[in-house]
């Protein structure tokens, strides 16, 4: 009676709460490297915090309608069961849901929150008595979130690998995995955004993001080989599972779009954009067309990472 | 650490069994499963050629773990384990999140879409709690199945654990099975 219970409600309810994690660490990160004044990474900040509580809102909206019983996903918040992954997990997302929507205020200034409150009918005009002002407690709602998206990105992995049943998940590999994924995801998508808007990347926003992106895609990559290797040499029902995609159905897959396009292109492109500035000598090659692309494919390769991990994982067992 | 007073078990001794499926059937009237699934069923296994042929049907359902995965990954606690061992859902408090399925060596579970909850075999609690045995080992007519307690050391099951060579499947899972197979 084995069946694909978890579908492509989950695969992007995973990739969203990786996304909305890994803009938030990045954007959390930008804050607390701006001091003195200093407001070279300011836009960062401000787009990540922007970007961070949109994803996971999708993608908790996601899980609550691959539930059975919809309506019952309150039963989540009745209880609270430290050694069930997904009750950690549903905590977790509701703080972190909080958390961001609560920073983003903090990055709102005086006119965007006067355009916002400006659309509010007059009926409910009670509502205007919330313009709190949280930009003092920028710092503050970072540092409480920077852990919570921390534990939202590796959590995601830990849902999957901490079942016993199923050799493909079963490593603290994943953990990891799904981690650096989601926090590059995160990067990348800041990438994107800036790439897109009017101005260019300035030289401090390009090694911020640049540094931080191909730091996490090297760790990827260092975690997918021991993944790889590791479950090679590991018993017979790890070596069975892993033969899913080393010859079975998502070899392709996950070679040419996950570890090869997903990973080592966006990385060797992101790496020779960066060069001039490692070696100190010429412009960095920054345009926006590579930077676009390189972004690109890390989104579509983490989302693809999840595709296999959640469809593979459940069509691997004990033999 | 004291024992605790009794532990339900099912041995099964598949060399009798017959592959006549009356215990799926048993099971079906007793649970009102839906046509389309199953608690228990035989995993039938054919080998050789005619005229040296042989069939080898083995009944499996819920293994009733000591150490279920299922009730550990449970967000809700709709998964459970009774004092006595045995493995059952309440399903007013399942919001159909499908976890337990995945976390289950054996596949014993299945999703009723209609009602959105996850459904197995509870070892027939409501004939237990009156004394009675499951419908599935009353039924069977070649005695495959022995239920009882295995605390016990009097009862059948203890009796036959003690003379008998036997295994349980997926050990290495690291669930603690509870259905004991003759050799």
């Amino acid at each position: 009676m084995k069946s694909i219970e978890w579908g492509f409600l989950i695969v992007s309810y995973l990739f969203l709460g990786g996304l909305s994690a890994g803009a938030f660490f990045a954007s959390a990160l930008a804050t607390f490297l701006q001091h003195n004044g200093n407001r070279q990474l300011e836009r960062i900040g401000r787009w990540g915090a922007l970007l961070a509580p949109w994803p996971v809102s999708i993608g908790s909206t996601l899980l609550i309608f691959d539930l059975g019983n919809w309506y019952r996903f309150y039963k989540l918040f009745l209880h609270f069961r430290i050694v069930s992954p997904m009750s950690i997990g549903s905590w977790l997302l509701v703080l972190f849901t909080i958390v961001s929507l609560l920073y983003l205020w903090s990055w709102l200034d005086a006119d965007d929150k006067r355009g916002l409150f400006a659309k509010i009918p007059r009926r409910l005009s009670v509502l205007q008595r919330y313009d709190y002002d949280l930009s003092p407690w920028r710092h503050h709602l970072a540092a409480i979130g920077f852990p919570l998206s921390i534990c939202v990105g590796i959590y995601t992995g830990v849902l999957l690998g901490a079942v016993q049943s199923r050799p493909f998940w079963n490593t603290n590999l994943v953990a990891q995995l799904f981690l650096f994924s989601a926090l590059s995801s995160g990067c990348a998508a800041i990438i994107l955004a800036l790439s897109l808007s009017k101005d260019t990347l300035s030289a401090e926003e390009f090694r911020f993001l640049y540094t931080m992106d191909i730091g996490l895609l090297v760790l990827e990559f260092f975690v997918v080989m021991p993944y790889v290797i590791h479950g090679e040499l590991s018993v017979e029902a790890v070596k069975l599972s892993l033969g899913l995609i080393l010859g079975g159905p998502f070899t392709i897959v996950f070679w040419v779009f996950v570890v090869g396009l997903g990973l080592l292109v966006p990385l060797t492109m992101e790496v020779w954009e960066m060069l001039p500035a490692v070696s100190g000598r010429g412009a960095i090659h920054y345009t926006k067309r590579m930077a676009l692309s390189a972004a690109g494919l890390v989104l579509i390769g983490g989302f693809l990472l999840r595709y296999i991990f959640v469809f593979a994982g459940q069509r691997s067992s004990f033999p | 650490m004291a024992k605790a007073s009794k532990r339900h078990a099912l041995v099964i001794d598949s060399r009798k069994c017959l592959n006549c499926k009356a215990c799926v059937v048993a099971c079906r009237a007793e649970n009102n499963v839906p046509l389309e699934f199953s608690r228990n069923w035989l995993n039938v296994e054919l080998r050789g050629e005619y005229p040296r042929l042989l069939a080898i049907c083995e009944p499996e359902q819920c293994h009733h773990c000591a150490d279920p995965a299922c009730v550990r990954v449970c967000p809700t606690g709709a998964s459970f384990q009774r004092a006595d061992g045995i493995v059952a859902i309440n399903a007013t408090e399942c919001v159909g999140c499908r976890y337990c399925m995945i976390a289950c060596p054996y596949n014993a579970r299945f999703f009723r879409q209609d009602i959105g909850v996850v459904e197995k075999c509870d070892m027939c609690r409501k004939r237990v709690d009156r004394g009675e045995v499951p419908a599935c080992v009353e039924t069977c007519p070649s005695k495959v199945r022995v239920f009882g307690d295995i605390n016990n050391p009097d009862s059948q099951v203890s009796q036959l654990l003690s003379r008998r060579q036997y295994r349980v499947k997926k050990p290495e899972a690291g669930t603690s099975p509870q259905i004991y197979y003759l050799l």
